[in-house]
């Protein structure tokens, strides 16, 4: 694959109103008691943890990370709302911030010029039964590769919706309009298998 | 119904959750286009692959418990070592017990430098040494040490919207003067002394924990629940302390050094 120039590779910027809603604030706040139920999205944090950063040890301190700020946060989840969501964007923002980091590495997060650069190929005709017969025949290696090389939001979209997360969740945990989701969904499914042609072994 | 809201549907329509009208014109649409067809029958066979292939992991179980007893109140436990434990257990047996000890009680035992700084950072917090000049930017609170302190603090960083710098204090470390520059993140306090290197113990702080800041090596450590990164540049000795979480207050180290 092509990589764009690290000078024109898109640099999300973090969001003011995120960061105040999403970072941990206070000691103080933290006592307030985690719901019972935080630790059944394990599996699926983690297994989301693991095909965002590609590694077993990255997933486990992402995962981590995930849960401290939502322990240190506890008091800005509003009961009743979605937890799942919840502990998902932090998740997301929580990965955004640790790539930046990190690997001292642009992260491309928003997809939205990939998915207008790509959606004619990606809505293209067909590859067929080639395309289905390479799609059978994928190592996990390929859809991890292939996925990496898309935009956090595209890699999380897809990840998200393979957890069941419906498409409310799905908006809350990217931070974007339900209305958009259906169709950031298919174009970001479409790119995949694309990259796929070009990585599918 | 045309390709493109086609495509938008087929998802909904492999899982069942499309219905009445919508359902029918994405159905009579798929009957006269072959190519959207085709598009569904690899959108469904990428669905199985991903099944196939990412759904099966669990979290490993020594992260389970550790996430378990966070949720519970407990202190995290160390990632590295409970990731790596096969690793770290080959390695330590290879050591001498011996040199295991000691290397246990060197770094066990708090460096007067570490000590000096969480001290010193306490007492900026409980106002023995107050903020002595607000922040109106470092260009206001640089100037004011002068006659204060018997050096320059060379400090180019003047905060930002994740560190603002609240202002400057003059406090003492260990047997000299020391600008403290102070920072916060959100409601946590963090405190840079800066202060003449010379004669002081550097190199008794132990090295089990070395960082990159930029151009220069620092120490970080942990002690009483504070994190401490140490360096020095050139002259001048540089003590960064607070309760913030290691990587921030690494973060804002990165900064101040490279600025």
């Amino acid at each position: 694959m092509t990589r764009a120039p690290a000078h024109l590779t898109l640099v999300a910027e973090p969001d003011a109103a995120d960061t105040e809603t999403w970072y941990p604030e206070t000691v103080a706040k933290a006592t307030v008691a985690p719901p019972g139920t935080a630790l059944e999205h394990l599996d699926a944090l983690y297994r989301v943890a693991r095909s965002l950063t590609g590694r077993d040890d990255d997933a486990e301190d992402l995962v981590q990370e995930t849960y401290a700020r939502a322990i240190a946060g506890w008091a800005q989840f509003t009961a009743g709302t979605n937890l799942r969501a919840w502990l998902f964007r932090i998740l997301r923002n929580a990965f955004i911030d640790s790539y930046r980091r990190s690997r001292n590495n642009p992260v491309q997060v928003a997809f939205d010029e990939e998915l207008a650069t790509s959606a004619s190929s990606g809505r293209e005709p067909l590859h067929g039964d080639a395309e289905l017969e390479r799609l059978r025949h994928l190592v996990t290696t390929d859809i991890e590769t292939a996925l990496a090389s898309l935009t956090v939001d595209a890699r999380t979209i897809i990840l998200l919706d393979l957890e069941g997360l419906t498409e409310r969740e799905l908006a809350d945990a990217l931070g974007c309009a339900v209305g958009t989701v259906k169709s950031r969904l298919a174009r970001a499914r479409a790119i995949l298998r694309e990259r796929l042609r070009d990585y599918g072994s | 119904m045309d390709c493109t809201g086609t495509r938008d549907y087929l998802l909904d329509r492999q899982r069942g959750a499309l219905t009445g009208e919508l359902r029918a014109r994405v159905d009579s649409h798929l009957a006269e286009c072959e190519s959207c067809r085709s598009e569904d029958a690899a959108d469904r066979e990428l669905s199985a692959a991903l099944q196939r292939h990412l759904s099966k992991r669990r979290a490993p179980e020594a992260l389970r418990r550790s996430i378990d007893g966070r949720l519970a109140g407990e202190p995290p436990r160390i990632p590295w070592v409970a990731r790596r434990t096969p690793w770290v257990v080959a390695l330590v047996a290879a050591l001498p017990l011996a040199a295991a000890f000691l290397l246990w009680v060197k770094t066990s035992q708090p460096d007067a430098m570490v000590t000096e700084a969480v001290n010193d950072h306490l007492r900026i917090l409980y106002g023995a040494h107050p903020i002595e000049v607000e922040s109106g930017g470092v260009h206001q609170v640089k100037p004011w040490f002068e006659g204060r302190v018997d050096f320059a603090p060379t400090v180019g960083f003047g905060g930002d919207d994740d560190f603002p710098l609240q202002g400057g204090a003059v406090a003492y470390f260990l047997d000299r003067k020391a600008a403290a520059y102070v920072y916060k993140r959100h409601l946590h306090v963090v405190t840079l002394f800066v202060y003449q290197a010379e004669g002081l113990p550097w190199s008794t702080v132990p090295t089990t924990s070395s960082i990159s800041l930029g151009h220069v090596r620092a120490k970080a450590l942990t002690t009483r629940g504070f994190h401490v990164i140490l360096w020095r540049d050139g002259d001048l000795g540089y003590a960064l302390v607070s309760d913030l979480d290691p990587r921030e207050l690494e973060m804002l180290g990165s900064r101040i050094a490279g600025s």
